[in-house]
């Protein structure tokens, strides 16, 4: 599908002509995002600077059925701005002011394509924290963190984006422009569009604006590392914590095959002959975090750890973070092709998944390596392979479907945090069924019935 | 298509333009978005790294020929700063990368001819000399450990530079027949050309390379090999050399502010060194932006001046906000770009090179000074100037 030469002329006529680009090399970068293979060319690409740009864009592209797929920083894994249709690639980075920051409400408000980071760091030279911390959040923006609802390293204790959104504005596929929620925390008017808007994945309306909740910034943040033999002890430790009565901020894992790309990377000083590392974190009044860790590392220590440090200071507490943010593109460096994946199940039963991704990867024979977020559950089983065997790239599908079986089996979900995007449509209904599936499609058209907005993805 | 049949293709084989070891390495994370800064002014992805590796890849599988505007385009508007290394988390070599795409996008006829132009007279080692001869830059034939490289178009643009690095180390020798190292051509896709120049200066360079230069100092390292090449600073802290003297203003220290050598930093990492050695003899002052590329970059500021100045003028205001009395640059092409456009500006900063500050810290030549300030002279013995740190300390001097 190429778009008519009268349809981009009135789409410079909306956001001016600097900002629509139609020619091949032009729209060749935004043809994919942070995941791999996956790839489809728009036929135009439109920057907006403001609501009623993106309101202006979208009746249009409803009026002539062209398909839009919003986009932030391209940062997602699951192929969720992949315009699988072509059409319209609609980038909000302009759209990158912190219009407000409230001390004394505890909020901010924020354009959506805001770096998170940015947002992160004007709350806290304002005493203030925004809780939600993705690995990627100098790149991804508040808007796809949203969209996606984005977990991160302190999800056990502060939960996830969605625990944060307290108002929207948002632009419907036909054009009207909405404000769910607002200032306030309790708000029972309506339908809880807010939370519905939270993790579509760019699919029921375009996020303009965003509306978070702050906290006051912890007195102090520590962490420590231990040592494990196996993955199935640092299992067995998490449990231990919890039933301890702790909820720490961060609790974190890698397996061995992490530590050693983590390490050949940022020479950490991680110890190589452990079977799996747990990270953990936490923040608050320095006597409660002191005792806190401390009680965490009796607990790794009944339960077999190896080794328990603690950060000596803030820089090394901040490095051993960076190490976990990092397992991913460290893990990168092993091969040519890096498939990762999201797998999250209850958390005792985190031990017994792992021991399944081994004996799956096994049976597929593909080297697979698991970090992710043990107090969560959530797991990211990452492939590494050669992007030019293609015996070996179909070999880690299959697995990866076996992986997904097994997580529902386990009363687990096929993504715990990175979205469904069009990588993983396929399996969706394995995990929703064919009622919910049946649900999500007419939502889907109450909000956008000409199907525009982000098609093949959620709601397809 | 979608689903799981996409998800089963295999990469094609490509073109051969690019080292497919180099290529493959990018998972497009986006981590180095925003670091780049082209980036920052365009918000267009396709100015960004992973953008422009997107587009590699395009031009390597065929997808887009390398008349596509938009390859053209950025093939040039990417400064090649190199700022895109240091946050990539999956280690994507982009400097190569970009050597690469410039040697195939930029071949014969299609280089632009400012660059052309350069790159002969710094292939005419004669034409270098006379550019020496004219305005006078130190000069020695005395065999050492270490040599001085002389930047080529330093010698003629700033040949204090040399005679403040010789009052620093009186014991380096500078040999007067240098060519080229090379940069230039490796940057303009000639990439051959510049390494081969790098490994003739290599030759006529005895032992230990100290450069001025640090964008030479990158390039040189990467061919000779990283223990045969230091930058200025680095190798005063290798040294173990502490500065001594103060370059003080109405009776205060100084206020200074640095900006980096992109390829000093992001290719060699060097970074901390300078800073130290500034404090040493002046009030350090940090300035948000000033690890980012000035827009000089090389040929840029000649190829490309709209964008060039597009990149400075927030780095200018800063450093004027800031309330520096210096920016000490690293690099000549940095102090080309910001001394000349400051003083455009009429502002009150001046740019200078780290030697010329830490010798007239040692009472050498004063540096210029500011519309509302007197630079007072600090007498302190040339002989003395410089104190060893350490237990073998004792003799005077910089050189090891
Ligand atoms: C190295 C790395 C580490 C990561 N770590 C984490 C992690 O710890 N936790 C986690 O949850 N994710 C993580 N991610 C995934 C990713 O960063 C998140 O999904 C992030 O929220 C995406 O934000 P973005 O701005 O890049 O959105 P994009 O990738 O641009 O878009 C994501 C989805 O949101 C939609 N969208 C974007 N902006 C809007 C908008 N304004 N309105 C409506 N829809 C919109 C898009 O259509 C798309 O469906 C990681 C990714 C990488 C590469
Ligand atoms: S940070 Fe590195 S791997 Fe990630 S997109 Fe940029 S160049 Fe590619
Ligand atoms: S070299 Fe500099 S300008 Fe070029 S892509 Fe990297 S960061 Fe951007």
């Amino acid at each position: 599908m190429t778009l008519d030469r009268k349809l981009v002329a009135e789409l410079k006529a909306i956001v001016g002509a600097d900002h629509v680009r139609t020619e091949a090399g032009d729209v060749e970068p935004y043809a994919r995002d942070a995941t791999p293979v996956f790839r489809a060319v728009p036929d135009a690409v439109v920057w907006p600077a403001e609501t009623e740009q993106v309101a202006a864009v979208l009746r249009l592209a409803t009026e002539r059925r062209v398909p839009v797929v919003p986009r932030g920083a391209g940062s997602n894994l699951c192929a969720a701005t992949v315009p699988e249709r072509g059409g319209i690639v609609l980038v909000l980075t302009r759209m990158d002011r912190v219009l407000e920051i409230s001390p004394g409400e505890l909020l901010a408000r924020v354009e959506a394509g805001v770096p998170t980071s940015v947002l992160a760091d004007a709350a806290a030279a304002q005493g203030l924290l925004y809780a939600p911390d993705p690995g990627s959040r100098t790149v991804s923006t508040v808007g796809g963190n949203v969209a996606t609802c984005a977990g991160g390293l302190r999800g056990l204790k502060y939960g996830v984006t969605r625990n944060y959104v307290l108002g929207t504005t948002a632009v419907l596929p036909t054009g009207e422009v909405i404000h769910t929620g607002g200032r306030l925390w309790k708000d029972v008017a309506g339908y809880d569009l807010t939370r519905l808007l939270t993790g579509s994945e760019g699919t029921l309306g375009v996020l303009t604006e965003l509306t978070v909740a702050l906290l006051p910034m912890p007195a102090t943040t520590n962490t420590g590392v231990a040592y494990f033999g196996s993955l199935a002890d640092a299992g067995r430790a998490v449990d231990a914590i919890i039933g301890d009565g702790i909820v720490p901020a961060t609790l974190e894992f890698l397996d061995a095959k992490c530590i050693g790309a983590v390490e050949e990377y940022a020479n950490l000083g991680l110890r190589l002959d452990a079977g799996a590392l747990l990270l953990f974190g936490d923040d608050g009044p320095e006597d409660v975090v002191d005792r806190n860790l401390g009680r965490i590392g009796e607990q790794c220590t009944d339960s077999g750890a190896l080794e328990v440090t603690l950060a000596e200071n803030i820089a090394r507490s901040e490095a051993l973070l960076t190490a976990r943010r990092c397992a991913l593109p460290a893990l990168s460096r092993l091969g040519t092709l890096t498939l990762l994946e999201d797998a999250t199940v209850p958390r005792p039963r985190l031990a017994a998944m792992v021991d399944r991704i081994d004996e799956i990867a096994d049976r597929h024979e593909v080297p697979m390596a698991t970090f992710g977020h043990a107090g969560d559950g959530n797991l990211h089983p990452t492939c590494v392979v050669d992007q030019r065997d293609e015996a070996a790239i179909h070999r880690a599908h299959e697995a990866f479907g076996d992986v997904f079986a097994a997580a529902i089996e386990m009363d687990g979900t096929i993504t715990g945090e990175h979205g469904v995007g069009a990588a993983k449509l396929p399996y969706l209904e394995a995990r929703l069924g064919a009622d919910q599936m049946a649900l999500l499609r007419r939502i889907k058209a109450a909000f956008d019935p000409a199907g525009i907005l982000n098609p093949g993805k959620l709601g397809s | 298509m979608t689903g799981p049949q996409q998800q089963h293709m295999a990469t094609p084989p490509g073109r051969g333009i690019f080292d497919p070891a180099l290529l493959d390495r990018c998972i497009s994370c986006g981590f180095c978005l925003p670091a780049c800064p082209t980036y920052a002014v365009s918000k267009n992805e396709a100015s960004s790294p992973r953008g422009r590796i997107t587009l590699m890849r395009a031009l390597e599988t065929g997808r887009l020929d390398e008349d596509d505007p938009r390859l053209r385009e950025e093939s040039s508007f990417c400064l090649g700063c190199r700022a895109c290394e240091p946050v990539c988390p999956a280690g994507v070599q982009y400097g190569d990368l970009l050597e690469e795409w410039r040697d195939h996008q930029w071949r014969g006829r299609r280089r632009p001819p400012p660059a052309q132009a350069l790159m002969m007279i710094a292939e005419r080692t004669a034409l270098l000399r006379m550019m020496g001869l004219v305005r006078r830059h130190a000069r020695t034939a005395a065999p050492a450990q270490t040599s001085l490289m002389l930047g080529c178009f330093e010698r003629g643009l700033f040949p204090g530079v040399s005679r403040a690095v010789r009052t620093l180390l009186p014991d380096i020798a500078v040999p007067p027949h240098q060519g080229c190292c090379g940069a230039l051509h490796a940057h303009n896709g000639e990439s051959e050309k510049g390494r081969e120049l790098a490994r003739t200066l290599g030759e006529t360079l005895p032992g230990t390379i100290v450069t001025t230069a640090g964008g030479c100092a990158a390039h040189l390292a990467g061919v000779l090999g990283r223990d045969r090449v230091q930058e200025l600073s680095e190798h005063l802290a290798k040294t173990g050399a502490t500065p001594v003297g103060e370059v003080k203003i109405e009776g205060r220290r100084a206020r200074v502010a640095i900006q980096d050598s992109c390829h000093l930093r992001n290719g060699l990492r060097v970074f901390a060194e300078p800073r130290a050695l500034i404090s040493a003899v002046a009030d350090f002052v940090p300035v948000q932006g000033d690890d980012s590329c000035c827009g000089s970059a090389g040929t840029y500021s000649l190829l490309r001046p709209r964008d060039s100045k597009r990149i400075l003028a927030p780095k200018l205001d800063a450093y004027e906000a800031a309330g520096v009395d210096y920016v000490v640059t690293v690099n000549p092409g940095c102090q080309r770009q910001l001394h000349g456009n400051l003083r455009r500006r009429g502002s009150a900063v001046h740019a200078v090179h780290l030697a010329d500050l830490l010798a007239a810290a040692a009472g050498g030549r004063p540096l210029p000074r500011g519309r509302r300030w007197r630079v007072p002279q600090v007498r302190v013995n040339l002989r003395r100037r410089l104190r060893r740190r350490g237990a073998s300390g004792g003799t005077a001097g910089w050189s090891a």
